[in-house]
């Protein structure tokens, strides 16, 4: 043990004595650390975690591949590992010697950047702060270790100069220590993973931004102790005290047997890409907390106010403070400035009724109903719309669950959704109907999957709280007894009142649709938080609207579903040129659709749906009335229905309320603040309010004035992260 | 005669095709200071190497301190001294410091303060390796190779590349370390080291030993004449054969008045001499005799000399 003691004591004197050590630990990573900190703009929020992981791996990479490295070359080229040949020692103490000044040499380095990074660019501390020092220990020890394995093979300093930048620069470069990995094309990306100092970085950013754990880099942790524990093994075997022993060149391949198990992670991860997600997701988690400012802007606020010239600071992804009159300066906020004069500020629309498992046109083949991806592709196209949260109201289960989680991880980029699942209807009741196109070998599954037919209250209680214990958002029911032609069972009511009000003990809202003024008023006294449609064939008495407006039950007209299904058994194909359709909804689906329009196999669906009564006459007139009574109002549009495409679908509907004739104000607090509300999300998002999430949306003119300006988005934010409106679409 | 503290029979060491060492034998004995002698690639390093236990052998018995450098390393290099030639210590390392580093790897320690004060570094503990002499540095070097009081010390060119101000110095150390009864060997190349240090030294050539002895056994086992040049006041008559000297040739300078004799046994030569010139009548001014060097010896048994 003295031996090790006291090399390890001598060591650290003689690196404490060495000004080029102060110059690589420190002066050289804070260089860096200031540079890139105004590089990327660092002030402004969340670029600092990014560049504190940065030059924490320049740093260990300097640490351990000249400080380790050519340190031990010089050593043994100016004679002195010579003098310590004849003493009764085993090369180990040097080894190790050279490990823990590794440490005790930059560690406070890192400790010293934390500090700035903390107090003057304001990062957080990571929750799990000890496993941030331990990960980066072993990144330390291991960077000296591959530093000493170079010097075991090299034969001269210009031969150990050569290796080591063979290692550093590709290093610096690809592991993401210079520019994000992002900027990298995917093949790029796949190659980084084979590099150890990726992985360091990964690591860092995951533990900062991602509230990682050590054992979340377990893998990454565990290949560096690995490339410790083989490179001290060849340094023992191959170690040399004098210049004058030569090694063969082929013993230089023992840098690349140390660092086999990266090779392994990169094959792995060649296929299961979990490491290109997870930096993808610390890049929109990066870009979320970003300091921005949207200078004046006419803010609609979302709740019904307005502020008609004023600013909206964002820090963190939130809202931090509004400003009303003239704009502040953005340099002094450290704040990316928007600027937003001319243009209004609204907070993300939310369609409060959709079936992502439907297209809303048509395919030619059969099998491009089942083509995957398209849940998300619709969702890709909400959020292009400018439709940051949605709700399905009836999807297959599963698929609709699998494809929240995918969002809420931040694996794909999309607008939030909400699902409801099944559907608590009768047998024989509608939309049993949908499930007659579905193959006889997926019945069994189609029905557990979509429908939920109660037969008792207390079935239906139980089936809700199984529903609860699946992750559902709300719960769906439907009253409908249809038309003559098309007549469907009706549930009973004392069934969906059951299950409204388990629900309700669950804390999940409960929306009912209805056909009829009876079936409003039957859902009203079942207990249900929306009203699904109304009615578009019968006048809804105003004493119905009255109780809702009293009861706080909202009313979701859906009149994009009525134009659309009216539209296309009159053939409109004009409602596939909108300009917002054609940008979000697939060209393929909107060319189809029309030629299926066009066709005359469609005449008999078409007819079909013709005479089915649904008339916008109605239905305005239901809605005028229901906003004079004060109900609450909200925006669902059906989306999935013929003609009623995912995306852009509320813009329509708001555009048909005005038509209706009612103000745009109304249907815009009704897309936003009151949607938000219904859906349970008023706390977090829905309006422009210090504390909300900033999701929003910067608009070309003023949509209080021509509703039509919504579909003018000029800018959009979802939870403070600058969406790229086209890049959405070309998400893998 | 004592056990010996080295010894060394039929030792090879090859490398590769090269035979640097071809089957040498010796023994060093307690107290004594041995000589390793010879040109550069002779030799001696590959063999004083050995014996330090930092290289393999290829054949042969080697015991050093009873032990088989080959198989107990650690436990000999524990208990000897070693002075490399050509080693260096890191520029911002403390004399007092590089002591104290080199004590700790050894089971058996002296005390660093008098061993300081012995190599004469006490006013020097506390300075950077870097700022020391070349003296300085060596006698550190001495310093190091006996903070674990070892009883066979060696040195590898003590002196090699040193001024001779210095080099004096460093022969003074030797000599005072053979006081305190350790054996030491040494190899040189510098004839007056080895005639100065040495008890006994071995001159090596092309990885065998060539003489062993004595530096004077050497001197005498050799063909080399002494030399006796005889100035006189008056130029000599001509002179007999050197034959009825006992000398092998002589040499009568230009003037008549110098004399050189090349003789076997300079002694007797010197007097039958004098003997003759004193009966001529003449006046000696000047008589000197000059034994023949190790270096003539070298020369004689290698054909070469140390240095080219």
């Amino acid at each position: 043990m003295a031996p090790y003691l006291a090399y390890i004591r001598m060591t650290l004197r003689l690196t404490m004595r060495e000004k080029s050590v102060l110059f690589f630990n420190y002066v050289f990573p804070l260089i860096f650390f200031f540079v890139f900190a105004t590089a990327f703009k660092a002030e402004r929020g969340g670029a600092i975690n990014m560049v504190f992981a940065m030059i924490l791996v320049i740093g260990v990479l300097g640490n351990g591949l000249f400080g380790g490295g050519i340190r031990m070359v010089m050593e043994r080229d100016q004679n002195i590992l010579r003098r310590f040949k004849v003493a009764p020692i085993s090369p180990a103490p040097i080894l190790v010697a050279s490990l823990v000044v590794g440490l005790v040499t930059y560690l406070p380095s890192v400790l010293l950047m934390f500090l700035i990074s903390k107090f003057y660019y304001g990062m957080t501390t990571p929750e799990h702060w000890p496993s941030l020092i331990l990960f980066v220990a072993i990144a330390i020890v291991a960077f000296r270790s591959i530093g000493l394995i170079i010097a075991s093979v090299a034969n001269s300093m210009a031969e150990s100069q050569i290796l080591t930048q063979l290692l550093y620069f590709p290093m610096m470069f690809l592991s993401g220590s210079t520019f994000p990995t992002s900027v990298f094309p995917t093949w790029l990306q796949t190659v980084t993973q084979f590099i150890p100092a990726t992985h360091i970085n990964g690591g860092v950013q995951g533990i900062l931004i991602r509230n990682e754990s050590f054992l979340d880099n377990a893998a990454a942790a565990g290949a560096l102790l690995l490339t410790t524990g083989v490179a001290l093994f060849i340094c023992m075997k191959l170690f040399r005290w004098e210049k004058e022993e030569k090694l063969k060149n082929s013993a230089k391949l023992w840098v690349g047997a140390a660092m086999l198990p990266f090779l392994a992670i990169g094959v792995y991860q060649t296929y299961a890409k979990t490491n290109l997600e997870r930096q993808n997701q610390i890049d929109r988690q990066l870009s979320r907390s970003r300091n921005r400012i949207i200078r004046d802007a006419r803010l609609v606020l979302g709740d019904g106010r307005v502020i008609e010239r004023g600013s909206l600071l964002i820090r963190e992804g939130k809202i931090a403070q509004i400003f009303e009159g003239s704009a502040p300066d953005a340099k002094v906020l450290n704040a990316d400035p928007v600027e937003g004069a001319g243009k209004t500020l609204l907070p993300g629309l939310i369609d409060v009724h959709i079936h992502i498992g439907a297209p809303g046109g048509f395919y030619e083949n059969l099998q491009d109903y089942g083509k995957p991806k398209q849940g998300e592709r619709a969702l890709a196209a909400y959020l292009y719309s400018g439709v940051t949260a949605t709700r399905s109201v009836g999807d297959w289960l599963d698929s609709a669950l699998a494809l929240r989680k995918k969002i809420d991880q931040l694996q794909y980029t999309g607008a939030d959704f909400a699902t409801c699942g099944p559907i608590f209807t009768a047998e024989g009741g509608h939309p049993t109907e949908l499930l007659k196109n579905v193959p006889s070998a997926m019945q069994a599954t189609g029905r557990a999957q979509f429908l939920r037919l109660p037969t008792t209250p207390e079935e239906a209680r139980l089936m809700v709280r199984q529903l609860k214990k699946d992750g559902v958002d709300c719960i769906k029911g439907v009253f409908d007894a249809g038309q003559p032609g098309y007549m469907f069972n009706r549930a009973s009511p004392d069934l969906l009142a059951a299950m409204a009000a388990e629900a309700r003990t669950q804390g999940l809202p409960v929306a009912i649709h209805t056909g009829s003024a009876q079936d409003v008023a039957d859902a009203i006294a079942a207990g249900a938080s929306s009203i699904e449609h109304g009615s578009m064939s019968e006048r809804i008495p105003d004493e119905t609207f009255a109780r809702m407006a009293q009861a706080g039950i909202y009313y979701d007209p859906t009149l994009s579903v009525l134009e659309g299904m009216t539209g296309f058994a009159a053939g409109r194909t004009e409602l596939l040129e909108f300009s917002l359709v054609q940008q979000a909804v697939p060209a393929a689906l909107l060319a189809s659709t029309r030629k299926y329009m066009q066709a005359a196999g469609s005449k008999q669906m078409r007819d079909g749906l013709g005479s089915y009564k649904m008339d916008m006459k109605i239905a305005a007139d239901n809605l005028r009335r229901a906003h004079a009574a004060g109900v609450r109002l909200v925006t669902g549009t059906d989306a999935g229905n013929p003609l009623v495409f995912h995306g852009p679908a509320v813009h329509r509907e708001m555009q048909l309320w005005v038509a209706a004739g009612l103000p745009p104000a109304a249907a815009l607090q009704a897309a936003t603040g009151n949607a938000a509300r219904l859906l349970g999300i008023a706390g977090r998002t829905g309006t422009l309010a210090v504390g909300k999430e900033a999701t929003m949306l910067l608009v070309d003119g003023n949509p209080l004035t021509d509703i039509t300006a919504t579909e003018r988005i000029t800018m959009l934010l979802l939870k403070g992260e600058r969406i790229v409106r086209p890049d959405l679409f070309t998400q893998e | 005669m004592s056990t010996p503290v080295i010894s060394v029979q039929g030792l090879e060491k090859s490398y590769g095709t090269f035979q640097a060492v071809r089957g040498i034998n010796f023994e060093v004995h307690p107290g004594e200071v041995f000589g390793l002698l010879g040109p550069n690639g002779a030799g001696k390093t590959s063999t004083i190497e050995i014996l330090e236990g930092l290289r393999p052998r290829t054949a042969g018995d080697v015991k050093v301190l009873g032990l088989d450098p080959a198989a107990d390393t650690n436990a000999l290099k524990d208990r000897i001294g070693v002075c490399l030639q050509q080693t260096n210590l890191p520029d911002k390392m403390m004399v007092c410091e590089a002591l104290e580093l080199f004590s700790s790897f050894y089971q058996r320690t002296t005390d660093p303060l008098l061993l300081l004060k012995r190599l004469q570094l006490e006013d020097k503990a506390k300075s950077f390796y870097s700022t020391l002499s070349g003296g300085q540095k060596q006698r550190l070097a001495i310093a190091l190779a006996l903070v674990n009081d070892p009883s066979v010390v060696f040195f590898d060119e003590p002196t090699t590349g040193l001024d001779p101000q210095v080099r004096l110095e460093i022969h003074a150390l030797i000599q005072q370390l053979r006081g305190d009864q350790r054996s030491i060997i040494l190899t040189t190349h510098y004839i007056e080291e080895a005639e100065r240090l040495c008890d006994r030294v071995a001159i090596m050539d092309e990885g065998r030993i060539v003489a062993h002895g004595t530096p004077r056994e050497i001197q005498a086992r050799t063909l080399g004449l002494s030399k006796i040049e005889i100035v006189t006041e008056h130029p000599l008559p001509p002179l007999p054969e050197a034959a009825a000297f006992s000398a092998e040739k002589l040499l009568v300078g230009a003037d008549g008045r110098s004399l050189t004799v090349l003789a076997a046994h300079p002694a007797r030569a010197l007097v039958e001499l004098v003997k003759w010139i004193d009966a001529q009548g003449i006046e000696l001014v000047d008589v000197q005799l000059k034994r023949p060097t190790l270096e003539d010896a070298f020369i004689e048994l290698t054909g070469k000399r140390l240095r080219d």
